[in-house]
């Protein structure tokens, strides 16, 4: 058995990025549909308002951040809690060329849609066959 | 999960246990989605109101209902499952849908006509007040 000292003088080994925020970490779930011309997200995130959704794409992976607000009611005691409140994330990798600009994303009752045009250059181009002879 | 607040002493304590055997019993009453507790509920009270909150995004207001009887309160509702396109092709469906029932045992019985339910962000929020007659009334001590 250790003593207390010897536990306060072990380093401890951490792989994960911690926390800073308050509240945990949650994934949302997340459906992902294909178009010719673009991909298609969609995730839900309940409780999270429009000014709460942080989405960046770099290097072809694309994060979804969501904020959920604490939805506490006042002078009352929780009786009853099976779930808690946090911070939704997400990350995803996008191996297609995306046309930056173009990408649109709408929250809607709980759930984004984020719509990712693909740049010109990754749409399919279809590939005249000339016969001859 | 249960929260557990140790320095606060909560008058629904008892109830508790009470409110646990009660979904249990009401648990297997209709199965909608093969999850048996959804949606995930909070259940917030004092002694004046009950506060039910659930996350349900994605819904239409017409495919809620939600009913009281004395001091049960029922959710039940049914999330569409979007139309695929033709030319769409899926890589991942993690969102689920189809139908769902919940019922919960609220501390007391309620006021049916001052429920008051509301719908935002996918946050389903209902607040249910106590009915006049259950509250706990101040017993006059008369000194002759």
């Amino acid at each position: 058995m250790k003593d207390a000292k010897e536990k306060a003088l072990e380093k401890v080994e951490h792989s994960e990025p911690e926390l800073t925020h308050e509240g945990r970490e949650y994934t949302p779930l997340t459906d992902i549909c294909e178009k010719e011309d673009m991909i298609l997200l969609r995730c839900d995130m309940p409780g999270v308002g429009d000014g709460q959704i942080d989405i960046r794409l770099e290097n072809n992976e694309l994060e979804i951040v969501g904020k959920q607000s604490a939805d506490t009611p006042e002078g009352m005691d929780l009786m009853m809690g099976e779930y808690q409140t946090g911070v939704f994330r997400r990350k995803f990798s996008i191996p297609q060329l995306i046309d930056r600009d173009k990408i649109h994303a709408r929250l809607h009752d709980g759930v984004l849609d984020v719509e990712l045009p693909k740049a010109d250059q990754a749409k399919p181009r279809k590939i005249q066959i000339s016969t001859g002879g | 999960m249960y929260w557990r607040n140790p320095s606060a002493w909560s008058p629904f304590e008892e109830l508790r246990s009470l409110q646990r055997e009660m979904n249990r019993l009401f648990d297997g009453y209709e199965r909608g989605t093969a999850l048996s507790r959804f949606p995930a509920l909070n259940v917030w009270g004092n002694n004046e109101r009950v506060v039910v909150t659930a996350e349900l995004p994605g819904l239409e207001i017409d495919d809620l209902d939600i009913s009281v009887v004395h001091n049960q309160l029922t959710i039940k509702g049914e999330r569409q499952r979007e139309p695929v396109a033709e030319d769409v092709i899926c890589h991942r469906s993690e969102r689920n849908a189809g139908k769902f029932v919940r019922t919960v045992r609220l501390p007391f019985a309620v006021e049916n006509d001052k429920v008051a339910a509301k719908y935002e962000k996918g946050v389903l929020t209902i607040d249910l007040p106590r009915s006049e007659t259950t509250k706990p009334k101040r017993i006059e001590i008369k000194t002759s």
